[in-house]
């Protein structure tokens, strides 16, 4: 083993949907040094991540020298609608064009205000800023939303509206306030606005998730600076995070996609981030994340700032199997805990199981194997107000329960009317049932918890199929490779695929032998399961991926290694790949992004050019020629992107600056400073 | 570090709140170690900002004697006064010559809020004076200016609390912003020093009478 005289440790952590991963690096010999696993605990991320910094055991905290977090929070916040309430205002918006194209549901807030004012693409103002109406309505929300989000009509071209606004409500108002203009440079309108409500609402989510998790370093005596990972892989200090929590969205999957690339060594790959929950696919190519051109869209919201290209799916080694109303076997999208876990802890969940196995077939129906299970007292007595709730916790008191028996219980017929919803949000209940690890279990790649259990509950499912279990196991899998190729295909491709219709056509028993059904004309989904499945006597078809796989997470080798013979590839499982994503919130560089517009100036309302504009974030220069505007502009970009990546945490940043063609002779000057992250001490 | 600096801040705002309503008394002695408990924070950023309160005036640390919360006496009084008829009288004469559309605009909204605020809101109430000072002030164009009289409205603050349950001065208070604001739109410095200096004055008249009245320095017991 070689030994450095003094290796610069850092400490990486990555807050999934299912797990919280912590690995420990030597950043220069890139050399992990040990990793720990532990369960999110969603109603309070801090929990998981202070369990990481203790399950990593470090001899010495006062050795760390970064620490780097990747989190799902804002992506979560936003997905469940958890964020702080937001009142929009938007300038010189109109709002019958808003409604006419049914874009208000786009604003991500119910609050949204028009006003008049704004300028027009060239700068000019459009109409005067209706500042009483704004303070007056603000006067009226004040007690109804957490804080502000301004949006004017091309206030990247000029932010004077937004400013005055954000200025005059200061005065009024201790709320804080976000500017449309501070957060994008682009000209879309609606997407500025949304990026505007949204990052107003993770405000205080991602302030006092940065708080606990410096709280939670403190504890450890660790005193290193913290690196927040970006939507697009790039780091970012606390402080920053903390005014644009908007940008953390997706920063998981995009730590797992430059993990993958630390790992590896490759620089052109695919990677495949098969976690708990979901399973994440990112593309890597010249050794760089490949960004997304439109920027991060979350849940049904787009955004303007930039993120990495991903995809992510439903799917992964927790996900629930179930039979759907077709009675066709179903793999996700909702995540349950393992029946094999769940007996491990619950011994007589295992039992409970096998006797079920003895029963008739009528009563050993799938819904028994669904296990609801209580994971904390609830904290208050507020959330207990779903009708059922105090008697549903009662009933769980002495262990998990199948769901049947609850519903019996409580004298109900329906799932429905329990509306325990609420209870599982905030994870004061659990659920279990079969799942792809419990597969594994079955067949004796994964042996961590109770394999009877999960061979039992795959038998009962079987049977009450008709089938033999190793039929459905092998059914299950053949699914679960579908769904990833389709996943791949479909991220690649930039196309839509419908499976649906193939498989409602196929019956539940031929589900596998017969994929194709004779009846559908469809020549795509022909395409895609005679290469898989090479189905037709004549016609060889095949996709073959020219890029490795590289598959990242626990349960990678097993779920990936089918789709990678699909696609004609090679899958790549790099040391430590199950902790890829922890590593990957380390091995980022922290960068930081300044863009500058230079465009006409124009006389008055007429057309005459008289010279050019360059702005420059709040501050506006004049030239008399388009070359000097960008002259000045490339300069001034370079000066302030390499200032914001020092700020922000980079040594020794560089700066690549280009130049857009915007159209209607407006530029786009983007200076990139990017740099290694600067160790502490 | 940064933590530290976060829950400095934090500690410093809510002690700065417990001395501002006087739920810690002037003149009360100050323990740390409780006071940390009491807010779930560590010692050392109470400490911290205990220091900075000191700055402010609001905490005593005197050598080798611990700590106590600033006391109220008339000398003092006498003495911030002084410098805030001075200083916000400055601010308004400035104001008047610099105040733009926008910040009339503000000084109107905050005067009708103030109008609608009920007597017994009063935390809304010294928010509502705190920020019409405060844009009077930013309307002045000099963040010098600004940064002193905010020092000098702390120290105020608590002599509003002090006096709050013996007052009811508070519509004429409401004329006067409105005058303000119309002297202010109307470019009259003199006239805006002179409704400004009056408005100050009368608080701290006020004040006197109280604090003579309660006849002693501090008063923890006021009320």
């Amino acid at each position: 083993m070689v030994t450095t005289p003094q290796p610069a440790l850092v400490l990486g952590i990555d807050t999934g949907g299912t797990y919280t991963d912590g690995v420990l690096l030597d950043y220069y010999s890139r050399r992990v040094l040990a990793f720990h696993k532990s369960l999110t605990t969603k109603r309070d991320l801090s929990i998981g991540i202070e369990k990481v910094i203790e399950g990593i055991q470090i001899g010495d905290p006062s050795a760390i020298r970064m620490v780097s977090i990747s989190t799902t929070l804002a992506t979560n916040a936003i997905v469940e609608g958890k964020g702080k309430r937001v009142a929009l205002l938007l300038i010189g918006y109109d709002p019958e064009l808003i409604s006419s194209f049914k874009m208000e549901g786009r604003f991500a807030t119910p609050h949204f205000h028009y006003f008049e004012g704004g300028h027009d693409l060239y700068g000019r103002q459009q109409a005067a800023l209706d500042l009483p109406g704004i303070l007056a309505t603000v006067n009226e929300l004040r007690d109804t939303v957490d804080a502000i989000a301004v949006s004017s009509y091309f206030s990247p071209l000029n932010p004077e509206h937004e400013n005055r606004v954000r200025q005059a409500i200061s005065s009024i108002t201790d709320l804080p306030v976000v500017l449309g203009h501070q957060l994008s440079t682009r000209l879309g309108s609606v997407e500025r606005a949304t990026t505007a409500a949204l990052n107003a609402s993770l405000l205080t989510v991602l302030q006092d998730f940065i708080i606990a998790v410096r709280r939670a370093m403190e504890r450890r005596q660790i005193d290193a600076p913290l690196m927040v990972v970006r939507g697009d892989g790039t780091l970012m200090s606390d402080e920053f995070a903390a005014r644009i929590p908007v940008e953390t969205i997706h920063s998981g999957p995009a730590a797992s996609a430059i993990g993958g690339h630390f790992l590896s060594g490759l620089d052109d790959m695919l990677v495949v981030d098969v976690g708990g929950t979901t399973t994440d696919i990112a593309l890597i190519q010249d050794g760089q994340v490949t960004i997304s051109d439109k920027g991060a869209s979350v849940g049904d919201y787009q955004t303007a700032v930039g993120a990495a290209n991903l995809l992510s799916i439903a799917l992964g080694g927790d996900s629930h199997i179930t039979l759907n109303p077709e009675k066709q076997i179903a793999v996700g999208p909702e995540r349950v805990t393992p029946l094999a876990r769940l007996a491990w802890e619950f011994p007589m969940v295992g039992q409970q199981l096998q006797a079920l196995r003895q029963r008739q077939w009528a009563q050993a129906t799938p819904d028994w194997l669904e296990y609801w299970f209580l994971l904390r007292e609830p904290p208050g007595d507020g959330i207990i107000q779903a009708p059922h709730a105090r008697e549903l916790i009662d009933h769980l008191q002495d262990g998990p329960r199948p769901l049947p028996d609850i519903l019996k219980h409580l004298k109900l017929l329906h799932v429905g009317q329990l509306g325990a919803r609420e209870l599982f949000r905030q994870e004061i209940l659990g659920r279990s049932g079969l799942t792809p690890t419990d597969l594994m279990h079955v067949e004796g790649r994964y042996n961590q918890w109770d394999s009877k259990a999960s061979e039992a509950a795959l038998e009962i499912l079987a049977h009450y199929q008709f089938r033999e279990p190793d039929d459905l196991r092998q059914q299950v899998w053949d699914l679960i490779n579908e769904m990833i190729v389709h996943a791949i295909l479909t991220f690649l491709s930039e196309k839509d695929l419908d499976l649906s219709t193939g498989r409602r056509a196929a019956g539940a028993k031929q589900q596998t032998e017969q994929r194709i059904s004779p009846k559908d004309r469809d020549l795509g989904r022909w395409f895609f399961y005679n290469s898989i499945y090479r189905s037709h006597p004549l016609l060889e078809t095949q996709i073959r991926l020219d890029l490795p796989m590289i598959g990242i997470g626990a349960p990678a080798r097993i779920m990936l290694s089918r789709a990678a013979e699909s696609l004609n590839t090679g899958l790549v499982l790099p040391e430590h790949h199950q902790v890829a994503n922890a590593v990957g919130a380390i091995a980022g560089s922290v960068m930081a992004t300044k863009e500058l517009l230079v465009y006409p100036m124009l006389d008055g309302t007429r057309v005459d050019v008289m010279g050019y504009y360059c702005q420059a974030g709040d501050e506006r220069h004049e030239f008399e020629d388009l070359r000097e505007a960008l002259g000045f502009a490339h300069a001034l970009g370079r000066e302030r992107a390499l200032g914001a990546a020092i700020r922000s945490g980079a040594a020794n940043p560089q700066v690549v600056v280009e130049q857009l063609d915007d159209g209607l002779d407006t530029f786009r000057i983007r200076a990139k400073a990017m740099g290694n992250p600067r160790l502490a001490r | 570090m940064e933590l530290n600096r976060v829950d400095t801040q934090r500690a410093y705002e809510l002690i700065r709140e417990k001395i501002i309503t006087l739920e810690l008394a002037p003149g009360a002695p100050i323990n740390d170690q409780q006071l940390g408990e009491e807010l779930e924070m560590g010692v050392v950023p109470v400490r911290e900002a205990l220091k900075l309160l000191a700055h402010d005036d609001l905490v005593v640390i005197p050598p080798r004697h611990g700590l106590y919360v600033a006391p109220v006496n008339v000398p003092d009084l006498e003495q911030i006064s002084e410098m805030r008829l001075a200083l916000e009288s400055l601010a308004a004469r400035l104001a008047a010559r610099r105040a733009t559309p926008d910040d009339l605009t503000v000084l109107e909204t905050l005067c009708q809020e103030l109008a609608t605020v009920t007597d017994g809101d009063t935390r809304r109430l010294f928010d509502l004076d705190h920020k019409f000072h405060q844009a009077i002030a930013r309307a002045a164009r000099n963040r010098y200016l600004a940064a002193t009289l905010e020092r000098y409205f702390g120290l105020s603050q608590r002599l509003w609390y002090l006096i709050l349950p013996h007052l009811g001065f508070l519509p004429t208070a409401v004329q006067q912003h409105l005058d303000l604001i119309d002297a202010l739109r109307a470019g009259d410095a003199d006239v805006a020093e002179k409704i400004m200096r009056e408005h100050v004055q009368m608080f701290y008249d006020q004040v006197k009478i109280i604090l003579i009245e309660k006849n002693t320095d501090s008063t923890p017991e006021a009320g």
